[in-house]
């Protein structure tokens, strides 16, 4: 009955028969929850170090690709520019192939009317064998 | 010929290179879009920072006077640079790089600038499409013309009495006379982006937006046009020589004749070519650059042939010989870079900067070497002895030994520096110069002693003379002058004539060029589509009606439009079409062979050469021959060969004068040439038969003149002229005749008695 008065003021008795403010119950509960937070709470930080540590790395990573990118796009820049400047480089190749052509045909030219000159000069000789 | 050019890269400008020009003959200072001007030397390949300019200041063109000092050789001479630039003025930039005038000149950028010949006046075009002269201290003299859009280049006439300018898509050509009519033309079909304008061969050169170079006689006749570049025409420059020019586009540079083909074309990669500048010398070039860099390049691999000779110009001092028939190989070098080289009459003459080798094609160990006296060699000639040597100076004439002969003297109206082989010409004994000025005249100096030839008056002829040529071999009195006039009338002269009342005579007409055989005197002239050989153009003299069988016609039109002659040695006639090919031609030997063997008095040989050749044109230059020897019988052979039975009788009726006076001057009768026969007969006091052939040919005046001068005969003339007049029932008209019919009596009896006593 003694407990019960004890309880009424609010005190109670543990199984130590201590003194207790609160339910012997709610007190063990509450420790219980204490640990719980306190398990909680570092849970909580290491997920986020990793969290960190994860984020950390993705954006490391979404630089690298980044980088990846640029110089993937300056490479198919540069494949295009290739095209392109090989097109200037046939195209002066072109302009020289002309030039060279040109000149071939003066050479043939010549060539053909130094043969002409010698045909001549063969007839010549041949008269005088002949005569 | 090719260009070698090299790009120095290390220290390039850090923007466009807008402009170049040449300081001396070894280094180039180019302007920049960033400020600085550069000069670069040619020998050490160094480049230095010359000046920095004001920011404002963007260079558009360099244009340089030189300021000889004559008389102090070691002092150079103190240039002046003209810089235009984009902020409306021009500068005037000291030779040490200090800027010491800024003459505010138009509004907007100014495009280009001009020195005349003589430095005494500059020309300006700019945006606001004027053009402006100033005098040498930049003080505005005149405002030319004022246009509607902006003018981008300009250009000096040859005698700096004309202006070229660019118009839009057309070219104009000002006379600075103000009464004289100006010439304009579409010259492309783009914007013309740049002209020029060659001192010695008149020729104006332009580029444009079209992509095309074009060439353009000084009344703006088309010459040739190019085929087009994939960019535009950004530069256009004529060597100093007017031989050759330089065309400038993107990432290409062409080196081009002057009949304008192209010699070599490159491709650096520079992107567009700006300005062209050459070196005095016509050898080097310089061109500037938009991507800060400046192109110094060269002419190699120049080439010449001679005989079996092959000569060709490997590097700037690596001369090469090839024998052909044997195949030896010679390589010639030299001190410094050379300037000119020529191979003729066995010799080989190379020029360098400051001497000349003379080589033997029997050895090419040991050249005969003597020092220039002024350097800058514009023009070498060779004859058969000696060579002619030109510079700015002068004209010497040197022996093949590397001895000077002399320095002919010529008046200040011949410019000496821009002297080409249609201009002057030397011969074994004689050299003749066309003056630059009047170009009706033409200077005759012997060789030897550099002296006036032939009492010292030049000939004039009545229209202006386009070219001159000397027949090359043989004495004095076989030396002939051929000239072609400004109506491309061909005319022919002996040398000798030539002073005391000389005439001129015409060989042929729409001739545009014309060469001499260099071994025996034959003459090659190329018509509008024909090629004319003249076998022996002294005919002209002999017998002008067998002149035209003695010429061998060749249609020429296979060789293109108006082909060029390079030369005619022995029966090779080569010639150079305008596409920039030579072709040779080979002409019948028979003709040289008849020359040598008359020019050795084998006239038997000669007769049976023409008879196993059966050719007409060789009897007929045998007929001429024998004429001009006074050989009667074979020129009756000849002639009667030719088929020409009138001659025949002609020379048989001479053949049978027994006198001998008589004889030649009949046969300079035959030949054509009554003032020689009258001079022969009076001289040998044959003074009734002066008279009468005076009478024959109907000059009655003179006629009578030597009648009534030698007291005898006059009744003669009188009554002849009386039945002359009877004849043609016509009245006495000449005041002489009816002067001195009075108190003349005409008795028949005692003429025919007294004609009959003088036929005796």
């Amino acid at each position: 009955m003694a407990e019960d008065a004890l309880s009424k003021s609010g005190l109670h008795f543990d199984d130590l028969n201590k003194l207790r403010v609160l339910e012997p119950e709610s007190a063990q509960q509450t420790g219980e929850l204490k640990e719980e937070c306190h398990e909680f709470v570092s849970k909580i930080t290491e997920f986020q170090k990793i969290v960190g540590s994860f984020i950390d790395m993705t954006n490391e990573l979404a630089g690298e690709v980044e980088k990846e990118k640029m110089k993937a796009i300056g490479y198919r820049n540069l494949l295009k520019s290739v095209a392109k400047q090989r097109d200037s480089q046939q195209q002066q190749l072109r302009a020289l192939i002309a030039e060279k052509k040109t000149e071939m045909e003066r050479l043939r030219l010549q060539h053909e009317s130094l043969k002409k000159q010698e045909m001549e000069q063969a007839e010549f000789i041949e008269q005088f064998s002949t005569a | 010929m090719r260009l070698k050019y090299t790009i120095p890269k290390d220290a390039a400008h850090s923007d466009s290179v807008t402009c170049v020009a040449w300081a001396s003959s070894d280094h180039v200072i180019s302007a920049s879009d960033d400020h600085t001007v550069m000069k670069w030397n040619l020998l050490s390949g160094e480049n230095t920072i010359h000046c920095k300019l004001p920011q404002e200041l963007f260079p558009t063109h360099l244009a340089r006077l030189s300021v000889s000092n004559p008389g102090s050789k070691n002092v150079p001479a103190s240039d002046l640079f003209a810089v235009t630039s984009t902020d409306g003025k021009f500068y005037f930039l000291s030779h040490a790089g200090r800027i010491e005038k800024s003459v505010q000149a138009h509004k907007g950028a100014v495009l280009s600038g001009k020195w005349n010949q003589d430095g005494t006046a500059f020309l300006t075009c700019g945006e606001d499409g004027q053009l402006k002269m100033w005098s040498r201290s930049g003080m505005l003299r005149s405002t030319i013309v004022q246009l509607p859009q902006c003018v981008y280049a300009i250009a000096w006439g040859p005698d700096s009495d004309q202006i070229l300018y660019t118009q839009g898509k057309l070219l104009v050509i000002k006379p600075l006379q103000p009464s004289a009519k100006e010439v304009s033309w579409k010259a492309h079909d783009g914007v013309v982006l740049k002209a020029d304008w060659n001192q010695v061969n008149r020729l104006i050169v332009s580029g444009g937006e079209d992509c095309k170079y074009k060439i353009w006689d000084h009344f703006g006749r088309p010459l040739y046009s190019s085929a087009p570049f994939d960019y535009p025409v950004t530069a256009v420059n004529w060597a100093p020589g007017g031989d050759l020019f330089a065309v400038g586009s993107f990432n290409s540079i062409c080196l081009c004749d002057k009949s304008g083909w192209s010699h070599a074309l490159e491709k650096p990669s520079c992107g567009s070519i700006f300005d062209i500048s050459w070196s005095n010398d016509g050898m080097q070039l310089a061109a500037a650059c938009a991507d800060g860099n400046v192109i110094l390049a060269h002419c190699v691999e120049k080439r010449l042939e001679w005989c079996e000779y092959e000569v060709t110009l490997v590097s700037r001092k690596t001369v090469e010989v090839k024998n052909v028939a044997n195949d030896a190989h010679d390589t010639l070098e030299m001190k410094d870079r050379v300037i000119k080289i020529s191979l003729d009459y066995n010799y080989l003459i190379v020029i360098t900067s400051t001497q000349c080798h003379i080589y033997s094609t029997n050895n090419f160990n040991t050249p005969a070497i003597f020092d220039l006296r002024e350097g800058a060699v514009s023009f070498v000639q060779q004859a058969e002895k000696h060579f002619l040597l030109a510079d700015k100076a002068g004209l010497y004439v040197y022996s093949y030994e590397g001895k000077h002969v002399c320095s002919p003297k010529l008046p200040s109206t011949v410019q000496v520096g821009s002297l080409t082989t249609k201009t002057a010409v030397i011969s074994t004994d004689v050299l003749a110069i066309r003056d630059s000025k009047d170009e009706k005249v033409v200077f005759l100096i012997d060789a030897h002693t550099g002296k006036p030839y032939g009492g010292g008056h030049p000939m004039t002829h009545k229209i202006e003379v386009v070219q001159i040529a000397l027949s090359m071999c043989g004495a004095t009195s076989e030396r002939h002058l051929a000239l072609i006039d400004k109506n491309h009338d061909l005319y022919l002269t002996p040398v000798k004539s030539i002073g005391s009342g000389f005439k001129l005579n015409k060989l042929s007409n729409m001739v545009h060029s014309v060469q001499w055989n260099t071994t025996v005197n034959m003459l090659c002239a190329l018509q509008d589509s024909r090629m004319l050989v003249w076998f022996y153009p002294s005919a002209l003299f002999a017998d002008k009606d067998i002149l035209h069988h003695t010429v061998y016609e060749k249609d020429s039109s296979d060789l293109g439009k108006y082909p060029e002659l390079c030369g005619y040695r022995d029966n090779t006639i080569t010639l150079r079409r305008t596409d920039g090919s030579l072709v040779s031609v080979a002409i019948s030997p028979y003709p040289s062979i008849l020359n040598q063997l008359v020019s050795n008095n084998r006239w038997t040989e000669a007769l049976t050469l023409c008879r196993f050749t059966k050719e007409k044109s060789l009897w007929a230059c045998l007929a001429a021959m024998s004429l001009k020897e006074k050989d009667l019988n074979v020129a009756e052979i000849a002639y009667a060969a030719v088929g020409e039975a009138s001659k025949v009788e002609h020379l048989n009726q001479i053949k049978g004068i027994a006198s001998k006076p008589v004889q030649s001057a009949e046969m300079a009768l035959f030949c054509g040439n009554a003032y020689e026969a009258e001079a022969i007969l009076l001289q040998n006091n044959l003074i009734f038969r002066a008279i009468q052939l005076n009478m024959d040919l109907f000059t009655w005046e003179r006629a009578l003149d030597l009648a009534v001068k030698h007291k005898t005969h006059i009744d003669t003339v009188l009554g002849f002229r009386q039945v002359y007049l009877r004849k043609t029932h016509k009245p006495e008209t000449s005041n002489k005749f009816k002067q001195y019919s009075q108190g003349v009596d005409i008795n028949w009896k005692s003429i025919m008695s007294k004609i009959e006593l003088e036929m005796q």
